[in-house]
């Protein structure tokens, strides 16, 4: 009872409980609003809506999980097992599609197999005047773009598992006289398992929680029909409802790449690491390799990224690059830059506490930081809003409350980076600091704070950069005259201008590109 | 897997270097000057957003309306006085839910929208301020507007039939409920369900022929869209003109819009339900209105003023290509005279009360 007195008048335990409870507050409201919701709205919308949203939803990650897994492995296969030239550029040019934001990718593919589109007439000059193939408005053509998009964290994991593998039970099989790629089926794969996995899971709780390619590709999914239930009526118990689904469906993804990292870790293997053999190809089979990889990395970001530039130096997006446009990136990057302060300022004493006062309650606060994870941006949007409404009305509508969910949103993004950089400090080091009579304040500012200062950078910028190409939470919650460049790409390509959404869609995937150094070096979890 | 080796970093080709160069990176030692510039900063960008508050006289308008539309109304209001125009574009539903939740701390001093059942509810909810303005009562027809003036008819727009003049002749076509019909199966593009003009249009066609026929009508049209569901109507529009879709249901004006910028276009505006006995086309107005707690009424009255005038109503004419309410002001020579079709004879003020069981219809269709 002392004990637990004791915890909650330190002031940092205050800040923790706070912390948690600005994160939690939202979700509890959305779910307590869901399920007290009149019955009759809930048989409403499970006998019209919510079967098409389920399939739908189920579908698309279903089948995007499924080419990811084709894509990620066999790139990540061939840039670790196979020695050709130009390799190691392949290898790095390979994650650029994740500087992609989901609704870029989909505006320009909405072009390329459009109606009437450049492929379309390509394809017509093969098979003829008539010949149609798939409209990018459906169900492959978001499959298609999402593929695209997200088959770098599987390719990103089947790599390190590559390299980490202990090449010494692939050299057994192969004494053992079993050919190359029976060793790949019977040995590799099964070895590369958890990581394949966890790839997937992360795949698919993208796919569950993006909005921008599917409200540009009008798939219906359910994180599209809460954007819609919230901006189409005048109440938002649809809309909860629809959210608490979502929550679900996330959270059951979550769970299972817990479970799979977990799970991995009888697999890494110990002893003394070996560079693995990489076989070398002749020119025939460098071409081939070659052809596969420029396609995909073509498909995903060099043709987007060409024609973002090409439509950019057009006149008519020339014309829109004014003291308006400045003022779109001042208040992406004013929103980002407090996103980002606020979530290391949050994430701070949560990380630290967890850390060094293990207790369940600390630990508890911790994990509801994640909750961010499982809650896509229209749901944290309406998270916040529904809070706002109940509790502080008086904010509403005003950038704090925009950036709250922003922070509710990617803690956990900054969370990755803090939480390894706190471990890795041995509280010795502050221990000894206080036995040579430095106070509580002094040994933070001393020895903590500067130890973890990198941790923090990358935190930051992590944050900054997933804000800045945030969109439905923006949408939703902007206040007047804080339109950003997400906003401005997600409105001139929702009808169709693709010129003058080029030169926002190209800034944003140029600040993105350090994102991919830092996922290169250690946080590829956190994008 | 969380903590790679150090062999994959070795294993990092030249440019990740240059980031684990970027990442080792070690500030200067001192530390004093660092919260000073800190705080520098936090004072500049305070300071900078201050600026954008506290600037002249300012309105904010929070419009319903595509900004591509209304912009240049209003940016022709402020070259005339001076007074700077805040824009908050967004969708109409969104806004009338955002201004009932700020109630009287809402920034906003006008409300625009694209559709009379919006503002007919804001004017329900208490949100819009009755005007006593005689510029108004002389420039707009009593049926354009609220009873008390709270909100403003600016300009009427009809929800009409855009067909692909090579594929669709317009002898096909009668009333917009033929459109169900499925041999207009996977030929028909539709608006999707959040959009106002449809829920408008299903209002008016309820109350012309009745609940039972009107959800016949909506699962015709639903099996006929397909996956051809639309968030704009200039995406309907473009969609027609290419082929993609044989028709669609739109407001008239993003027709003569596409065709004032593309003149070869092979689309044509059709009339609908000017048959004997038929509806009439469904109309609806966008207007505006004072939100009843501004802090600058006068400069408001001004916009409203502005846009009701003969010089205001001629910029939604030409620009926009909608219906002046004015009645001395003349339509686009490329629309259809007003005096020469019927519109559908359900007072707009109606529209409010008919929503709500029009959402739940449309819900019950499963629309998109």
């Amino acid at each position: 009872m002392t004990t637990l007195r004791a915890h909650l008048s330190s002031p940092l335990q205050l800040v923790t409980l706070a912390s948690a409870a600005l994160i939690l507050l939202p979700l509890g409201y959305v779910t307590s609003q869901a399920l007290s919701a009149d019955p009759a709205v809930w048989s409403r919308l499970w006998t019209t809506r919510i079967p098409e949203l389920l399939t739908n939803t189920i579908w698309l990650s279903a089948s995007v999980a499924c080419l990811t897994l084709l894509l990620g492995v066999s790139t990540a296969w061939l840039v670790t097992r196979i020695e050709f030239a130009g390799r190691r550029l392949w290898e790095g040019a390979l994650v650029l599609p994740l500087a992609m934001p989901t609704y870029v990718l989909a505006y320009i593919y909405s072009y390329l197999l459009g109606f009437g589109g450049p492929v379309e007439h390509v394809w017509q000059l093969v098979a003829g005047p008539q010949a149609r193939i798939f409209s990018p408005q459906s169900y492959l053509g978001a499959t298609l773009v999402m593929t695209l998009d997200t088959f770098p964290f599987v390719y990103l994991l089947s790599r390190s598992a590559l390299l980490n593998l202990n090449v010494s039970f692939e050299e057994v099989s192969r004494a053992s006289g079993i050919s190359r790629l029976k060793t790949l089926w019977l040995v590799t794969l099964p070895l590369m398992r958890p990581s394949i996995a966890a790839g997937l899971a992360l795949v698919i709780l993208y796919v569950v929680s993006d909005f921008g390619a599917v409200s540009l590709l009008r798939y219906q999914t359910l994180t599209y029909a809460v954007f819609q239930q919230m901006t189409g009526r005048s109440d938002n118990t649809a809309a909860s409802i629809l959210s608490l689904l979502l929550v679900g469906l996330a959270l059951l993804f979550l769970v299972t790449e817990r479970w799979f990292r977990h799970r991995s870790r009888f697999y890494q293997t110990t002893g003394r690491y070996r560079r693995p053999e990489r076989h070398r190809f002749g020119w025939l089979g460098t071409t081939m390799v070659t052809g596969y990889l420029a396609l995909v990395v073509g498909a995903s970001f060099g043709l987007p990224a060409y024609l973002l530039v090409i439509w950019s130096l057009s006149p008519e997006a020339q014309a829109t690059i004014d003291n308006r446009f400045f003022g779109f990136l001042w208040n992406s990057g004013f929103l980002a830059a407090c996103a980002a302060t606020g979530g290391v300022l949050i994430g701070l004493p949560l990380a630290y506490m967890a850390n060094r006062r293990p207790s369940w309650l600390n630990l508890g606060c911790l994990q509801a930081a994640y909750a961010g994870y499982v809650l896509p941006g229209p749901v944290a949007a309406l998270a916040v809003l529904v809070l706002c409404l109940n509790l502080t009305p008086f904010l509403y509508g005003s950038v704090l409350v925009l950036i709250v969910a922003y922070v509710i949103h990617f803690l956990p993004a900054g969370l990755q980076s803090l939480e390894p950089a706190l471990q890795q400090i041995t509280p010795n080091l502050e221990e000894v600091a206080r036995t040579l009579g430095l106070g509580v304040r002094q040994t933070w500012q001393r020895v903590t704070l500067p130890l973890m200062r990198n941790g923090f950078i990358v935190a930051w910028v992590l944050m900054f950069l997933q804000t800045m190409k945030e969109l439905p939470a923006t949408l939703l919650l902007r206040p007047v005259g804080f339109d950003t460049l997400a906003i401005r790409v997600w409105m001139e390509a929702s009808e169709e201008y693709y010129q003058l959404a080029a030169p926002s869609a190209l800034l944003i995937v140029l600040l993105g590109l350090p994102t991919l150094l830092l996922l290169l070096s250690k946080d590829w979890r956190a994008a | 897997m969380d903590s790679a080796p150090a062999a994959v970093i070795d294993d990092c080709p030249g440019f990740w270097y240059l980031f684990e160069m970027a990442y080792h990176f070690q500030f200067p030692r001192s530390t004093q000057g660092r919260p000073v510039l800190l705080a520098l900063f936090c004072l500049i960008a305070c300071v900078a957003q201050a600026a954008t508050v506290f600037a002249v006289e300012k309105l904010t308008v929070y419009s319903g309306r595509s900004e591509r539309l209304i912009k240049p109304v209003l940016d022709e209001f402020t070259s005339k006085t001076g007074i700077q125009v805040d824009l908050l574009s967004s969708g109409t539903t969104e806004l009338v839910n955002r201004l009932k939740a700020e109630g009287d701390r809402t920034p906003a001093d006008l409300f625009l929208t694209n559709d009379a059942g919006s503002l007919e509810q804001a004017r329900a909810a208490g949100i819009l301020r009755p005007l006593n303005m005689r510029e108004v009562d002389r420039a707009i027809p009593p049926q354009f507007r609220a009873p008390d003036n709270a909100w403003i008819g600016l300009s009427g727009r009809f929800w009409i039939i855009v067909y692909n003049t090579t594929l669709v002749k317009p002898e096909e076509l009668k009333s917009l409920l033929d459109l169900a019909d499925p041999k207009w199966k996977g030929k028909l593009a539709i608006p999707n369900a959040g959009s106002e003009y449809l829920q408008a249009g299903v209002s008016v066609i309820r109350a012309s022929y009745g609940d039972a026929r009107t959800k016949e009508f909506l699962v015709g049209l639903k099996d006929n869209a397909g996956g051809q569901v639309y968030q704009k109507s200039s995406q309907i529009v473009e969609a027609v003109a290419k082929g993609q879709a044989s028709l669609g249901i739109v407001n008239h004006y993003y027709i003569y819009r596409h065709l004032a910028a593309q003149p070869t276009a092979p689309i044509a505006a059709f009339m609908p339900d000017q048959q004997e006995s038929g509806m009439g086309a469904i109309m609806n107005v966008a207007g505006v209105g004072i939100v009843r707690s501004t802090k600058h009424l006068e400069s408001a009255k001004l916009l409203v003023e502005f846009l009701v005038a003969q010089a205001g109503q001629k910029l939604f004419a030409d620009l926009d290509k909608e219906y002046p309410l004015h009645p001395e002001v003349k339509a686009d020579p490329a629309l259809v005279e007003r005096k020469n079709f019927r519109a559908a004879q359900v007072p707009l003020t109606r529209l409010a009360e008919l929503r709500e069981p029009t959402l739940t219809l449309i819900e019950q269709v499963g629309l998109r």
